[in-house]
């Protein structure tokens, strides 16, 4: 049983004490952490949540002595099962932790060696150890791979980390490091390069185990909605300082620091559109470590900032309501009082102006790639010619001003679907017409026009950016290159662009490496609108960014919208972004589109099979939120060879409501059942069935 | 219940090589009276307890005030324990009843038993204190609900006639315990925890059961 008061005998697991941890840089040193405390009992999990760069990792790495040559403990104390860490040689340190400290990080290839087999790797645990033999070794690990739902364990056991998917790398992680039963578990991001259905599944996983084996888990995430599905503790870390620490219940429900709630405003509600709730980003961003303000930290960006906050820094302090929070004024501050401040003006949405002129018309669009082959007769060429069925008959609209979003899990071929439109791939047959003009052709012939009309924003902007190019440069050279804009009002035309994107005049000569991850993509996004398109293709805009970050560019986006008419097409992992940002909403699974429709059809009943287990995918930052739990079985086949009838039939939770468990969906592809306002479900079960399905999410505000 | 739903994972340890100044500190500093002590994959070696800091009363006689420091000084917690090698440590398995964990404990009069997994890896460590955490638990009392005691003879249909009366009303019981009546051969006592009802309600039906008797009744 878990023990929930910190005196009992034995006390926590982990207890972090008024911690503070230092980096030396050139010319002096930065105090990345500063004054951090919390306990972790045993069978807990507490989230960390924050910005990126207010300190998160390196908590982490200070608990695992894994600091680095520059960064030091400076002050404060962590004691493992009740024993200090801090200040022992490694040699101490290794028989003081033993192997009872595990990490997972979110890139599972950090605790994977790529030339070993995956058996190897984990039996060693067990061998070297324990002192096990080999037979029980393996015997053990794949009782272990079974208990974190690995199909087919056995047979893992033999292959190379690469022959298997990120979300079953991330489950060997877990699973070797639970082999050790270790009494605390730290995380960080473990899920966030992950599918939303293969978060979800590891999401629970983690639940699970913190339950039976009774782990004290540390669990470091940005994202709201993950922690408020395993944690039941959070701690929300701002510029170096835990500024809350509360139940998680409580952090959601009731968040005392002004940080906490803006947080909270950032992030769209699932189901929420952007005609009927606005993101609040907050303002600024995260100082840096050498640059804080004097008194609160968070002062600069505070909506209730007064004298005191700049003359007195706040304690951490513990409320009536036990909730622990850095903020002198956490008792007077009622968030459902909170008024944006002048300069947080709401963007202007694109009124709906009837116009059905459809901007761009695509028909049963293909794409194949031809793959190389590695047998003899392939090297001869004397083999059938396989192909990467990587986008197949895709047909849609999009009028004019209006967005479509597309979701689906990777490697669907959203990106390749997109890269297709603006030719950055050239399609295998089908239509697709840009203001009337076939765009399908070879694209040399494109004519300068077409490419000022169509522009695309890029998920990593560095990827597109020329680092010695400045940001001025960067935005002014569409302009001149379609000369959309006479030459002697460039620069005026820039820093006018400049200002929408709330970056102002004075990063005109700053350089990519002086940005911010949110400013690049902001300079981005500022680039692709400089020749004024018509439309302008999003691949994951916003995933890379901060919530706060994301909040400012999804209003930008609205706003440039609104103002110049563009239309969009927006890829996203996000499902509750997606929803808010988009007019019309695809859902794509192994190249096919398998729903598509109005945003708010898609999110509603009926749904089809594949968008139902999404949405109970997606982490919801509500922990009293009922949420359907679907699980999909085993992976994304190939798309070499994709299954029969419906792709999505090796997969489907629900074919088995079709005659002889839906024996039609191997044999026969699905047809369209389209409705009157145009929302299409690509699938067997007749429509009238799939409205008797529940709905998947329900809330206090409403039901999804 | 067994021993492994009761225990307490992931004990504090110390390895044998560690002062014994540091670890009479970690359990001082943590309230704890027992300190598994593990080898290389946390194979149970030992076993330090409080009293194994006591210096014995022979050593102070015959050694000055200094010795005695440096003594201690130097002093290991392999030096100190109750070595696991010549049998000095009970222990149990995780599998094993709580009710043999118990009467190891009160056999050989001690307060604590490490609990080991099938290869002799410390996973879990069993008190005084996670007993009497176990009985509450079998009691049922962490849940609100009526306590009563029965007393009935010891022969068949005896519990299950308490049951159907309970089970036609409805109600559902939280924990339950039986012993024999102390000072009262061939009868038994039984304690009942029943959530969701009045004493008077548990009053009107059990007094109707016949050949028992409510001894005890009350709300917690
Ligand atoms: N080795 C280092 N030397 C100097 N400064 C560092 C070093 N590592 C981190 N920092 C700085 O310390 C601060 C905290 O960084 P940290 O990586 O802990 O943040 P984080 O909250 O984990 O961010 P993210 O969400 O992006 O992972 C940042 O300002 C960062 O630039
Ligand atoms: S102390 Fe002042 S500036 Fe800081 S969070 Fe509270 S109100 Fe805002
Ligand atoms: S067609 Fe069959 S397999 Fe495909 S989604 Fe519908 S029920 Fe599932
Ligand atoms: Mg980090």
């Amino acid at each position: 049983m878990a023990s929930t008061n910190g005196k009992v005998p034995g006390g926590p697991v982990l207890s972090v004490e008024d911690l503070a941890v230092a980096y030396k840089i050139r010319g002096g040193e930065i105090e990345a952490v500063q004054n951090v405390t919390f306990d972790i009992q045993r069978g807990e999990a507490h989230g960390i949540v924050g910005e990126s760069g207010c300190g998160k990792s390196t908590v982490t790495w200070a608990i695992l002595n894994f600091l680095g040559a520059n960064g030091y403990v400076k002050r404060g104390g962590i004691k493992f099962l009740g024993q200090e860490l801090v200040g022992r040689s490694s040699e101490e340190l290794r028989r003081l932790r033993g192997d009872q400290i595990a990490m997972v990080y979110q890139d599972p290839m950090q605790a994977l060696n790529p030339s070993m087999r995956l058996g190897d790797q984990m039996k060693e645990v067990l061998t070297v150890h324990r002192g096990l033999s080999d037979k029980e070794a393996e015997k053990r690990c794949i009782s272990m791979l079974e208990r974190v739902y690995m199909p087919d364990a056995a047979n893992v056991m033999h292959r190379f980390p690469h022959q298997i998917s990120g979300g079953q790398q991330q489950r060997v992680v877990i699973a070797m490091a639970l082999l050790n039963n270790p009494a605390l578990l730290i995380m960080d991001e473990p899920t966030t390069a992950l599918d939303v259905t293969v978060e979800a599944a590891v999401l629970d996983l983690i639940a699970e185990l913190r339950r039976d084996f009774d782990t004290g888990i540390l669990f470091i995430s940005h994202n709201l909605g993950v922690v408020a599905r395993v944690c039941n503790k959070v701690g929300v870390m701002y510029a170096g300082e835990m500024v809350e620490v509360a139940s998680t219940e409580d952090i959601y429900k009731n968040p005392q620091h002004p940080y906490t709630q803006g947080l909270i405003r950032c992030v769209p509600k699932l189901g929420s559109d952007k005609a009927s709730s606005i993101l609040y980003p907050i303002r600024g961003r995260v100082p840096p470590p050498n640059n804080r303000p004097p008194g609160c930290v968070y002062g600069p960006r505070c909506d209730y900032f007064r004298d005191r906050c700049r003359e007195e820094r706040p304690e951490l302090r513990t409320l009536a309501n036990n909730v622990q929070v850095r903020c002198h004024f956490a008792e007077e501050i009622d968030p459902t009082q909170w008024q944006p401040s002048d300069d947080l003006l709401p963007p202007k949405i694109r009124q709906n102006g009837g116009e059905e002129e459809y901007i761009i018309q695509v028909k049963d669009l293909k794409k194949y790639y031809e793959v190389q082959g590695s047998s003899l007769k392939d090297v001869f060429g004397m083999s059938e010619p396989r192909y990467v069925k990587a986008v197949e008959n895709a047909s849609f609209n999009v009028p004019k001003g209006k967005t479509l979003g597309i979701v689906g899990e990777s490697g669907c071929g959203k990106s390749t679907l997109i890269k297709t439109i603006i030719g950055l791939e050239d399609s295998t047959s089908g239509k697709a017409e840009f203001l009337g003009l076939d765009i399908t052709g070879d694209l040399t012939t494109r004519t300068e026009q077409l490419i000022q009309e169509l522009q695309m924003v890029f998920q990593n902007p560095d990827s597109t950016m020329n680092p010695s190019y400045t940001v001025g440069q960067q935005i002014a050279r569409p302009m001149l290159r379609f000369a959309t804009v006479p030459k002697n009002q460039v620069r005026s035309e820039v820093i006018k662009l400049l200002n929408l994107m709330r970056l102002g005049a004075n990063y005109f000569d700053r350089l990519p490496r002086q940005l911010s991850g949110g400013e690049k993509q902001r300079v981005g996004i500022a680039r692709a609108l400089a020749s004024r398109p018509d439309l302008v293709l999003c691949d994951e805009p916003v995933s890379a960014l901060d919530v706060s970050v994301q909040a400012a560019v999804l209003n930008l986006l609205l706003e440039v919208q609104a103002e110049y008419g563009t239309t969009m097409i927006f890829i996203a992992h996000d499902l509750s972004v997606v929803r808010f940002f988009s007019d019309y909403v695809a859902v794509m699974y192994l190249g096919q589109i398998m729903e598509i429709g109005p945003a708010d059809a898609i999110y509603a009943l009926p749904y089809h099979p594949y968008t139902e287990a999404l949405l109970s995918a997606v982490p919801i930052p509500d922990p009293s939120a009922k949420q359907k739990r679907i699980r999909l079985e085993g992976t994304v086949p190939s798309a070499i060879r994709p299954p029969s009838g419906c792709r999505f039939n090796t997969r489907c939770p629900r074919r088995h409501l079709l005659p002889d468990g839906g024996k039609i969906c191997e044999t026969e592809t699905p047809p369209w059942q389209e409705d009157e306002r145009g929302h299409r479900i690509f699938c067997h079960i007749p429509r009238e069935t799939l409205l008797t399905f529940e709905p998947v999410i329900q809330t206090k505000e409403r039901a999804v | 219940m067994l021993v492994k739903d009761v225990m307490t994972r992931h004990p504090i340890m110390v390895p044998p090589e560690m002062s014994a100044a540091e670890a009479q500190h970690i359990m001082t500093e943590n309230l704890i009276r027992h300190l598994p002590v593990v080898g290389d994959g946390k194979k149970l070696v030992g076993l330090v307890t409080r009293q194994r800091f006591a210096i014995k009363p022979d050593m102070m006689v015959s050694l000055s005030v200094w010795e005695i420091t440096r003594y201690l000084s130097n002093l290991t917690v392999q030096k100190i324990m109750l070595k696991a090698k010549t049998g000095e440590v009970h222990t149990i398995e995780a599998t094993k009843t709580v009710e043999q964990a118990a009467r190891v404990m009160t056999e050989q009069k001690i307060g604590c038993l490490p609990v080991l997994d099938e290869d002799g890896v410390v996973i879990g460590i069993l008190s005084e204190i996670d007993l009497l955490r176990s009985l509450q638990e079998m009691l049922g009392l962490p849940t609100k609900g009526v306590r009563v005691t029965m007393r009935m003879p010891n022969k068949k249909g005896q519990f299950a006639a308490l049951t159907t009366a309970l089970s036609q009303h409805d109600l559902g019981i939280m924990g339950i315990g039986s012993f024999p009546t102390p000072r009262q051969p061939d009868y038994y006592d039984m304690v009942l925890k029943i959530p969701e009802v009045t004493v008077e309600q548990i009053r009107e039906i059990l007094s109707q059961v016949p050949e028992q008797e409510i001894v005890d009744i009350r709300e917690e």
